[in-house]
């Protein structure tokens, strides 16, 4: 559901929707959220000075009612 | 702060219809129940999530000193932008909150000018953020005093001084 929640934020304030993908994972430092997004959407989802990428943050939290960790990663890299 | 090219009701219309569809979704997802309505206002779309459930149904999305609702906020205007290509100006509310946050700050605004009236001395309010001391310069100045901000974001404050 998070996830869901993550990817329809995202996919709504990018120009390539369909590149956006939201894994959830869990690691030894507990679980987050693996974002993948076009690169040329990557300036958008960070924000300036992060300002979006803290917005993503904060909206899905709430959501989640407690932290939750999202990495941002762009579809090039693997 | 200023009007210049106040857009066309209908571009005002577009931006909320968009906002809409990207809340009513998120809702969805989110399993809230809550309705979205839409107006115009001071030049800028208007949207509010309301909830006929509980009180406090939707706090979740307000969140400390609306933190959540200004994130949403600000991830709904780049959504609007997105699909219109402008800027968006729309405000976004949840369950009444800003319209509760503004009617504080009329309080705090009103008391301080009375002050201010009464002791002929300016003063200084505590520190607020843009859209908070707007509210309180544009009730200052209806008051016929004056005000201006002093400091640094975020630590900037309104100062009222004797006319």
């Amino acid at each position: 559901m998070l996830a869901d929640a993550l990817e329809h934020l995202v996919r709504g304030i990018v120009d390539n929707p369909e590149d956006v993908q939201v894994t959830a994972r869990s690691a030894r430092r507990g679980d987050y959220l693996e974002l993948r997004v076009n690169p040329a959407d990557l300036g958008r989802v960070i924000g300036r000075s992060g300002r979006t990428a803290r917005a993503l943050r904060t909206v899905v939290g709430a959501i989640a009612e407690g932290p939750v960790r999202i990495d941002v990663v762009d579809v090039d890299r693997r | 702060m200023t009007n210049q090219d106040t857009p066309a009701p209908t571009r005002l219309e577009e931006e909320g219809e968009i906002a809409a569809d990207y809340l009513e979704e998120l809702l969805d997802i989110a399993d809230l129940d809550g309705d979205i309505d839409l107006g115009v206002e001071h030049g800028r779309a208007a949207v509010e999530i309301v909830s006929e459930e509980a009180p406090g149904a939707l706090d979740r999305l307000v969140g400390e000193d609306g933190e959540v609702l200004d994130a949403l906020q600000e991830l709904t205007r780049l959504a609007v932008q997105a699909r219109t290509g402008e800027r968006s100006r729309l405000m976004l509310d949840v369950a009444g909150f800003r319209a509760r946050q503004r009617e504080a700050l009329e309080k705090v605004a009103a008391e301080a000018v009375e002050h201010v009236k009464s002791s002929g001395e300016s003063v200084a309010l505590d520190a607020m953020n843009p859209y908070q001391r707007k509210i309180v310069h544009d009730w200052v100045a209806a008051a016929g005093l004056v005000s201006d901000s002093e400091g640094v974001e975020p630590a900037r404050r309104v100062v009222i001084r004797p006319a």
